[in-house]
């Protein structure tokens, strides 16, 4: 009896194996990207709507739980063969990205035509802060995504019960803020955090007008200094030690990819009044203060006000989405279709909507800042962005003046001048360097009477100690 | 380097080869002529051995005086590799030829050596496969600047070796792997003989309770440091809760260089328990009850007899769970730290060897680096596991 059956089962697979459909007619795209939360599933969404639009394509989207461990996957990938149509990389693995050789440029894939498959190219169309970070000696070198700025949310609850109106512009006012703020009878346990993640200490930096390695921050040339021991820096330090002292600064001791979540934490509890984050969240911190009876506010990250010049400008995060180099030239076709339908205007609005990244075509924003954006977005729309309450509740408003805390990264960065510091540093092995830099901040604020120049010193050798091995190794691979 | 430096070195290898053979030849009186002329050539190969793959590259001009010794080290132990088949051969000998091919197996055991390689070549495959040929490439990637994502590799000799006698983070990580293997093996296992001596009595459910103090090894290492990270929580953590009752405020576990590596090791003895408790309540069942009593005929009380009679015949045990125990401190600690401590903890402080060849060689990309201290532990491993063969082996007593 048992043999019978499974002889049955056996059958009944076979024919299931003859008789499926065949989908050979559509070419597969696939895309690895480094998120495996609601960004996996609007961008899995936005996948199937567009093999709906183009069903001689099957894009296909797979998540990891971090950049780093896509990074990795991708170099294993490559020494298999087995790299994917489209890979998703961080921001300042742009330099490893062009020297892996994985990947072509996207210019060249583009070459000079204006639409592919009937979805425009309006590269142009970009914002200029993205347009300054990607575009490498005045070419596209890769599909901008996910662009972000660092950005300061504050518990306006909080603040306005220290007779705060405003949240601090500048070191000094949050200093002053925090005072106010840590003489309260029910004050909060501390009053100030940020993640210890090299991407702050870089846009504090550039607000100074400082870049973060030489040859314009690697711009003109291939950097082969890291610049961490600058006045700049110990400006900086100087000011986060002081803040600490005085019991402002709450520092969870985690640091870079794992200092994000104590941020949360701190912040959601009502811990700190105060959190400098990434506007890729403004959507989750603005719901989450709501829920909880408190009003979240952001605005530009704070500066410091003793700088020569002021504040300079901010510069961007994120990651771009890089072309696999010697796909087949349907594939290649493919893939390009869905990168460029992918950041079309109101796709790129809709991003920008669920989550807070910027909305990076100038399109998009008059699309926001018209009252007629839903209608323009819902016909295509993902489920992540029909189930956002913010979303539903702006319905037939302006979207920039009834959440006045999506404009704030946007008007950052129109805001800042353009200049290399500003601009973003281009370098070779920077997550390891970026971990040298929060290494130092660490000791910085965990050692008693720390001598921080000393600190910066040392992690100025070792980060471009480790810059130098990269660049020695790049040389000896493409033959310089 | 002189163009005769490496036939010097050869030269110079055999030679004390010959004469340490010549030696030992004699002492067992055997040939003299045959053991210099099997040492100069097992001394001489020796030498080569790590020599030739790298080229001498420890004795070129620019060499630190930390290169060439380093260098002179490796030469010896390819020597040492090659001269102790000898020595072993040489002591066979002894009782002429015969003796050599006699064996000392069992009986039962297989005769002729074909059919066991037969039967061992799958297991043989698999392991020189995953085991073996990783290993020899992991001496290779160590020589080498190679980093995850590009492509290339530079030859850097035994630099990425010596950089670490410099690195202070490197002497830190060391120091927190000592301290914290020897805190979480002594006091887990302290504390489960401790357990299991009050488990083991006699009293009612004692095997549903035996059972729930075992549910602790069950748990992954991941789940264990979110328990404790919910446990050491500085606001809402039951631990600060319980610190504040009596009197103790505030104390940030996670983010003070103090007291971290002692949250990774409260969470790692408690992980490791039940583990220890299971083994230490199966010992307790083996120790006759004769010999208790007989003692405490003799005046012995509680103390004296789990001292001198206890103790002693649960060394077997104890000797086990201590290899064990340091194995699973210095290797799956890892991730205890990071769940509860992530990136090392404030100031490095959690960062153990293990969890150093992952930041280093994974998330710093760094695979030449990362191979190299990956050697130095796997070579750390093995002396510990030497020494306490050597030390302990001698005084367990196995009898009963």
């Amino acid at each position: 009896m048992i043999r019978k059956s499974f002889a049955a089962l056996l059958l009944l697979m076979l024919a299931m194996v003859a008789l499926a459909p065949v989908s050979a007619q559509a070419t597969e795209v696939k895309m690895w990207i480094a998120f495996t939360d609601n960004r996996l599933d609007w961008t899995q969404d936005k996948a199937a709507k567009f093999n709906e639009l183009f069903p001689q394509y099957n894009v296909v989207v797979e998540g990891y739980p971090n950049y780093e461990q896509l990074f990795a996957a991708t170099a294993l990938a490559a020494g298999n063969d087995a790299l994917p149509s489209v890979v998703q990389y961080f921001e300042v693995a742009t330099r490893n990205a062009l020297d892996s050789g994985y990947f072509k440029p996207l210019a060249d894939a583009i070459g000079d035509r204006t639409e592919i498959n009937g979805v425009a190219v309006a590269l142009d169309d970009i914002i200029a802060p993205t347009t300054n970070y990607y575009t490498i000696d005045g070419r596209w070198s890769s599909m901008p995504w996910n662009t972000s700025s660092s950005i300061m949310f504050s518990n306006m609850s909080i603040l306005e019960a220290a007779g705060v109106a405003a949240p601090p512009a500048t070191w000094a006012e949050v200093e002053v803020a925090c005072e106010a703020i840590m003489a309260l009878d029910n004050a909060p346990e501390f009053c100030f955090t940020w993640p210890n993640h090299g991407w702050f200490f870089e846009q504090w930096m550039a607000q100074q007008n400082q870049t973060f390695a030489n040859n314009s921050n690697g711009r003109d040339a291939r950097a082969d200094v890291v610049e961490v021991n600058t006045p700049a820096a110990l400006a900086l330090l100087t000011w986060l030690k002081d803040m600490q002292t005085k019991g402002y600064l709450y520092y969870s001791g985690a640091r870079d990819g794992s200092s994000w979540g104590t941020v949360d934490q701190a912040f959601q509890s009502q811990q700190v009044a105060m959190a400098v984050y990434s506007s890729s969240d403004t959507a989750i911190y603005t719901e989450t203060g709501a829920a909880n009876g408190y009003e979240v506010r952001a605005s530009f990250l704070p500066y410091n006000q003793a700088a020569e010049g002021g504040w300079t400008g901010n510069l961007i995060g994120g990651a771009s989405l890089w072309l696999v180099d010697g796909l087949a030239p349907e594939v290649e076709e493919g893939a390009l279709t869905w990168l460029l339908w992918l950041n079309n205007t109101e796709n790129a609005a809709e991003w920008h909507q669920i989550t807070g990244y910027l909305p990076i075509r100038n399109s998009s924003v008059e699309l926001l800042n018209s009252t007629g954006w839903f209608e323009a977005i819902a016909p295509n729309a993902s489920e992540v962005w029909t189930a956002s309450a913010l979303v539903q509740a702006a319905q037939g408003q302006n979207w920039f003046e009834a959440n006045p805390n999506f404009i704030i990264a946007s008007e950052q960065l129109a805001g800042s001048q353009a200049t290399p510091a500003t601009q973003g540093a281009i370098l070779g092995n920077f997550p390891a360097i970026r971990s040298i830099v929060t290494q130092a901040v660490d000791t910085v604020l965990l050692t008693d009477g720390a001598d921080i120049a000393a600190i910066l010193g040392e992690a100025q050798t070792n980060a471009s100690a480790t810059l130098d091995q990269y660049n020695s190794l790049v040389a000896r691979a493409l033959g310089q | 380097m002189p163009a005769a430096l490496p036939l010097l070195l050869t030269a110079a290898a055999a030679l004390i080869g010959a004469g340490l053979m010549a030696f030992w030849f004699r002492q067992s009186l055997l040939p003299v002529a045959a053991g210099a002329a099997a040492g100069a050539l097992a001394g001489g190969a020796g030498s080569l051995l790590f020599m030739l793959p790298l080229d001498y590259c420890t004795f070129s001009p620019e060499s630190q005086p930390i290169d060439v010794a380093l260098g002179l080290g490796l030469v010896a132990v390819g020597m040492l590799l090659l001269l102790l088949p000898v020595y072993w051969l040489a002591g066979r000998l002894r009782g002429g030829w015969r003796t050599l091919l006699a064996s000392d197996a069992p009986p039962g055991s297989f005769k002729g050596w074909l059919w066991p390689l037969l039967l061992l070549l799958p297991t043989l495959a698999i392991l020189f496969l995953f085991l073996y040929y990783p290993a020899l490439d992991t001496l290779r990637l160590a020589t080498q600047t190679s980093l995850l994502g590009i492509r290339g590799t530079i030859f850097v000799c035994v630099d990425n070796f010596t950089r670490l006698a410099t690195d202070r983070s490197y002497l830190q990580a060391l120091g927190n792997t000592a301290l914290i293997t020897v805190m979480t093996v002594g006091i887990s296992m302290a504390l489960s003989l401790l357990i299991a001596l009050a488990a083991f009595q006699p009293v009612k459910g004692a095997r549903l309770y035996r059972t729930l103090l075992i549910w602790p090894y069950a748990i992954s290492p991941v789940v264990a440091g979110v328990i404790f990270l919910l446990l050491f929580n500085p606001t809402g953590g039951i631990i600060n809760y319980f610190l504040g009752v009596v009197g103790i405020e505030g104390i940030r576990w996670l983010n003070s260089p103090t007291y971290a590596p002692w949250a990774v090791i409260a969470a790692s003895v408690w992980k490791s328990m039940g583990f220890n408790i299971l083994f230490y309540i199966a010992g307790l069942q083996n120790v006759p009850n004769d010999l208790k009593e007989a003692a405490a005929i003799d005046g012995a009380n509680v103390f004296q007899r789990f001292r001198y009679i206890v103790l002693p015949l649960l060394s077997p045990i104890t000797f086990f769970l201590l290899i064990t125990n340091t194995t699973y401190a210095v290797f799956e600690t890892f991730g205890t730290i990071d769940y509860l401590t992530p990136g090392g903890g404030p100031l490095q402080s959690t960062e153990t060897l293990m969890y150093r060849v992952y930041r280093v060689g994974i998330q710093n990309n760094d695979l030449g680096n990362g191979a190299a201290q990956s050697i130095i532990l796997f070579l750390l491993v093995i002396a510990l596991t030497v020494f306490q063969f050597r030390s302990s082996g001698s005084r367990v007593n196995y009898g009963a």
